[in-house]
């Protein structure tokens, strides 16, 4: 209809070329890459087939098993987490309160303050002895926590690290909502319902377009979790935070195992690919788009 | 919309406890930078400096050719901002208004981007902007973004373009439009909240990169404020009173374009105006 | 949603054809590294030789040397000194200074793989200096050292050499650092106890040690540590921070006999009794003395100079680069010598200088690694209390020794003797330099540690325990033939 192929092309094509030349050069490359021993410093590269792979599967390395089950515990606290949080949080925003402008501003200044800073306010709320948090939990006679300290709690722990940063989310959400259209609410409350009637009724409906791209985004960045091992936690204690994205880049850049860690990287895409999959082919019956496309 | 007393007040309740908690940290780096080495560790932590060090930010912005470095982000993050929003809008347009054959299967192979580690498309990445002879220039971290400007971008744009009922365009054709008029006249003006969204992540983005300028950048007349920053932390050692002080000096441009963007997302639109 | 599935095998299509392009890619790749690599084999002196004559003495066409470096903005500036007293000497040459401030490695690994490695780079033997060695991108500094007119081996203090094996030097350190015992010298007063003695031959024992910072360890009601209703937890001063990372537990693990491999390099090590007694030593200052902060507690310990200053500890045990934070401080420090297990010991560590075997001037880069070792040219560093000087003469020559050492902040009473003294006679190597594989058995010892700082495990114990998967890791010792 109406030359749907040559301009869906045309306005799609910047896109797609830039796909072509920036991003599937390299990701060819490390898959290619994945089926030799390159190391960056070594004069001569081999293929080695599927060694690599085979390496990781056979049980050998017990770090990749390891790191796997970590970072699936982590995704699976943090995706729900993130979009039930951020959410509530966007309601409230999203209410006509005086001084919102510097609310939504207060909520996003974690995602931009550097994050050595924050690190080193985690490092005090969490500390252990002199703390805030456990000092707080002392003060309510609450049982308290080694939170980043202790195997157990170390996973937990970098999850609620990581709910500072989760400005973006809210935002886009905020976008979200900005979008329903207001006589909406008016004939509900013609009806006579309340709130819970235009939360189930209207605003969930419409904003699941906005949260089926925050879920993905959240599974996504959250399979890829590495900057709070590389600053937070180093991986310890005992390897309990070694997370998958952190174990690669230290195979990758420590140990200079580039092809082992395309290897590795390439079976998180397929785990990451198989997650997303899902998602969207769920979506179909979730998610609704008022302009009548599905998904 | 009207709301009672009651769920306002404790709506308010809630959003100053939750602020409370999310602007501790922007709190202590403002409090940080204006603190001797000593009292920045004190333990548990005291919130005014005790003197105030305001010599801290001279010394910090003096110590290194800030200027340059502003001027050198400037240049990228316009440069990257004009980009991304035209194209990324552009490409959602496609993947959300027009329907043709291939679109969705296009659609999530673009989305794959996403799904490979950085760690592992580094240094084939370099390579190629090295091949190409754009290695020491802007181009690696300009070029991208007007080929697209990610897959996050089109994507989320892709989302909103879909919520806007199909109606509109049909009226439009009838009207003897094409789609470059569909997409200037009614989806951009319906989506301008969500293109400041956009604009505003890839401010921010690329104001606070500096692993992009870190490997594709050697000259240090090139370097950028998120870079320089770094100069403070060392690869061993941090001069915490300065990087507080400098940090602090370089977020606050940011938060100032927040405040200011944020009020454009602040207002929903109406569609039923259009629609008469 | 077969759209969707049909999208994932186009993409799996597209990649899969993408390999075959890409495998033709990496065969160009190593075939021109292969070139590099063979006429480059490290032991071979002639490379170096043949340059030599080449560009020695026709030295007046223009040359321009790449420098990397990573460091704080006052250690470029110093460099940046360096740099200028070099190329007053050598007009011809410009040396271009690259200053890496985050991910050194990472942007270092990213310049060999674009062929674009710098002349001369600074480098880390705890990080990816061996690896780069062991790929033969480095030059062998032996062989410049041995025809040096200027400086031979024996003018520079030990453990500043990082070999590769033995003969084939990958880089010099510009600045050694030991390992001390810093403390504040107020608290001692006011507590009336005799500070930490700074001649080797004085040093306490480890039981000494353990006494002296019972006494210095208050809780928050004033009562010290060896106080039988003392509260350990709610200490507010602490006797002194131990640090647990390999620098600081190899100088007791030393100082007690043992090693992190056997002296043949064979065998882990760590597990051997003379090591898990220093270990478990040292964790014992944290679990059942309570004297030191665990690393739970260290994480709210600031550097050693606000940690004095702030009297959250009494002493510190910390390199000797501690010196440069102390000395702006407003703190009376002084300097001590470790105490001692079964003989003193320090480990040395510093970072280094390498000459990548791509230059294509290796007698003038040669010549910037010696500007760069020069202590006169480091001045600003030495007195400043970064580092200490790398030529021998500058230690035992007085004149040049007060140089560094006198009437400086930097440089308390005890500096000489704790300090000074005991790099020319008592120091070792550090394990980074010597122990093959380093940084893959501590993946595996660091963990292991982890459960005996927090008192969870003995040394023997967590040790034991990973005994068998550190062993598989073992390589062998740089400093022993074959």
């Amino acid at each position: 209809m109406r030359k749907g192929l040559l301009y869906g092309l045309l306005f799609t094509s910047p896109a797609i070329l830039g796909f072509i030349i920036f991003t599937l050069g390299p990701m060819a490359a490390s898959l290619g890459l994945s089926l030799t021993d390159y190391n960056v410093f070594k004069a001569h590269t081999a293929f080695v087939g599927f060694d690599n792979y085979s390496r990781l599967f056979s049980g050998e390395d017990d770090l990749f098993y390891k790191s796997l089950g970590i970072t699936f515990y982590f995704v699976l606290l943090r995706v729900p987490a993130v979009i039930i949080i951020s959410f509530v949080v966007a309601l409230l925003l999203n209410m006509n309160v005086k001084g919102r402008a510097v609310f939504r501003t207060i909520i996003y200044l974690p995602s931009i303050v550097p994050a050595v800073a924050s690190a080193m306010i985690w490092m005090w709320l969490l500390n252990p002895d002199l703390g805030l948090i456990n000092s707080a939990l002392r003060w309510l006679h609450l049982p308290t926590s080694n939170w980043l300290y202790s195997e157990s709690s170390v996973i937990p722990s970098v999850v609620l690290t990581t709910l500072w940063g989760i400005g973006g989310t809210v935002i886009i959400f905020l976008a979200g909502l900005s979008g329903i259209p207001k006589q909406y609410y008016e004939a509900i409350e013609v009806d006579g319902g309340g709130w819970y009637s235009k939360l189930r009724h209207i605003t969930i409906p419409m904003v699941t377009p906005t949260i089926f791209f925050n879920t993905i985004m959240a599974i996504i960045g959250s399979f890829q979790v590495f900057n709070e091992a590389y600053i937070l936690t180093q991986g310890g204690p005992n390897n309990r935070s070694l997370f998958y994205v952190f174990y690669l880049w230290r195979t990758a850049f420590q140990d200079t195992e580039m092809g082992y860690a395309s290897a590795l990287a390439w079976v998180l895409f397929i785990i990451i690919l198989f997650f997303t999959f899902i998602v969207f082919k769920t979506s179909k019956s979730w998610v609704h788009y008022e302009g009548g496309e599905r998904a | 919309m009207r709301q009672s007393k009651l769920a306002l007040s404790a709506g308010y309740a809630a959003l100053f406890l939750i602020s409370a908690l999310f602007i501790i940290p922007f709190v202590w780096l403002l409090r940080s930078s204006l603190m001797d080495l000593s009292q920045i560790f004190t333990m548990p932590p005291e919130w005014i400096p005790r003197p105030f060090h305001w010599d801290n930010f001279h010394r910090a912005l003096t110590t290194l050719p800030f200027g340059t470095f502003f001027t050198n982000t400037f240049i990228i993050v316009v440069g990257v901002l004009i980009g991304t929003v035209v194209t990324s809008s552009i490409a959602a347009f496609g993947f959300a208004r027009i329907r043709w054959k291939g679109r969705d299967a296009i659609f999530g192979i673009l989305m794959s981007g996403m799904m490979l580690p950085a760690a592992v498309t580094l240094i084939p990445s370099f390579l190629g902007w090295k091949t190409l002879g754009f290695y020491d220039t802007y181009y690696p971290l300009i070029v991208p973004a007007y080929f697209g400007g990610g897959i996050f971008n089109i994507f989320l744009l892709r989302q909103f373009y879909l919520t806007i009922p199909r109606d509109f365009d049909e009226a439009a054709f009838v009207d003897g439009a094409n789609y470059f008029q569909i997409y200037g006249r009614i989806i951009m003006p319906l989506s301008r909240s969500v293109l400041i969204v956009v604009a505003l992540f890839s401010f921010l983005g690329t104001w606070n990169d500096f692993m992009g300028p870190l490997i594709y950048l050697k000259s240090d007349r090139l370097f950028t404020l998120a870079l320089g920053l770094q100069m403070f932390q060392g690869t061993y050692t941090a001069q915490w009173d300065l990087l507080m002080a400098a940090s602090a000096a370089v977020v606050l441009p940011c938060v100032v374009v927040f405040l200011i963007g944020q009020r454009y997302f602040l207002e929903g639109i109406t569609l039923t105006g259009l629609k008469g | 949603m077969s759209r969707q599935k049909k999208s994932v095998s186009v993409l799996i299509a597209l990649l899969l054809m993408t390999v075959a392009i890409l495998s033709a890619c990496t065969k160009s790749d190593s075939g021109s590294g292969a070139d590099s690599g063979n006429s480059a084999s490290p032991a071979s002196p002639s490379g170096s030789a043949s340059s030599d004559s080449a560009g020695g003495e026709k030295s007046n066409e223009p040359i321009t040397l790449r420098m990397t470096v990573w460091g704080a903005p006052e250690e470029v500036a110093a460099y940046k000194v360096a740099i200028a007293k070099f190329e007053k000497k050598y007009p011809n040459i410009t040396v271009n200074l690259q200053h890496i401030p985050t991910d050194y490695d990472t942007k270092l690994t990213t310049m060999v793989a674009g062929n674009d490695e710098p002349d001369v780079a600074q480098m880390e033997s705890a990080s990816i200096a061996y690896p780069l060695a062991e790929q033969g991108k480095f030059y062998n500094l032996q062989d410049f050292l041995s025809s040096d007119p200027e400086i031979k081996q024996d003018d520079l203090v030990p453990n500043i050499t990082y070999s590769l094996e033995p003969g084939n030097v990958i880089g010099l350190g510009p600045g050694p650092e030991t390992f001390a015992l810093f403390y504040n010298e107020d608290i001692f007063k006011d507590a009336g106890l005799t500070p930490p003695p700074s001649k080797a031959s004085e040093a306490w024992t480890w039981d000494e040690f353990v006494e002296v910072a019972k006494k210095l360890t208050i809780d928050s009601k004033g009562r010290n540590a060896s106080d039988p209703s003392f509260d350990p937890k709610n200490i507010k001063q602490y006797g002194v921070n131990i640090g647990t990372w390999w620098g600081n537990y190899s100088n007791f693990v030393y100082s007690n006999g043992g090693d992190f491999v056997s002296e043949d390099g064979k065998t882990f090590a760590l597990n051997q009794p003379a090591a898990v007694e220093a270990i478990q030593k040292m964790a014992d200052l944290i679990n059942v003395y309570h004297v030191a902060p665990s690393p739970v507690q260290a994480k709210n310990i600031p550097a050693t100079n606000i940690a004095l200053q702030t009297k959250k500890v009494a002493m510190a045990i910390d390199g000797q680069w501690a010196t440069a934070g102390l000395a702006q401080s407003k703190v009376h420090f002084n300097v001590g010598v470790l105490p001692v297990m079964k003989e003193p010991m320090t480990t040395v560590v510093s970072g280094m200088f390498s000459i990548f075997k791509s230059t294509k001037h290796p007698k003038e880069a040669w010549e910037l690694e010696k500007a760069l070792l020069d202590p006169d040219a480091a001045i600003d560093l030495l007195t400043a209390g970064t580092w200490m000087p790398s030529y021998k003469s500058w230690y035992t020559d007085p004149t040049l020794l007060a140089k560094w050492t006198e009437n400086l902040d930097s440089r308390p009473s005890g500096y000489k003797d704790a300090v000074v003294d005991i790099l020319l006679n008592d120091s070792h190597q550090t394990p980074t330099g010597y122990v093959k594989n380093f940084n893959k058995i501590m993946d595996i010892v660091n963990p292991a540690l982890d459960k005996v700082w927090l008192g969870q495990q003995s040394a023997q114990e967590a040790l034991d325990s990973i005994a068998a998967k550190a062993q598989a890791q073992v390589q062998g010792r740089r400093d022993v033939k074959g």
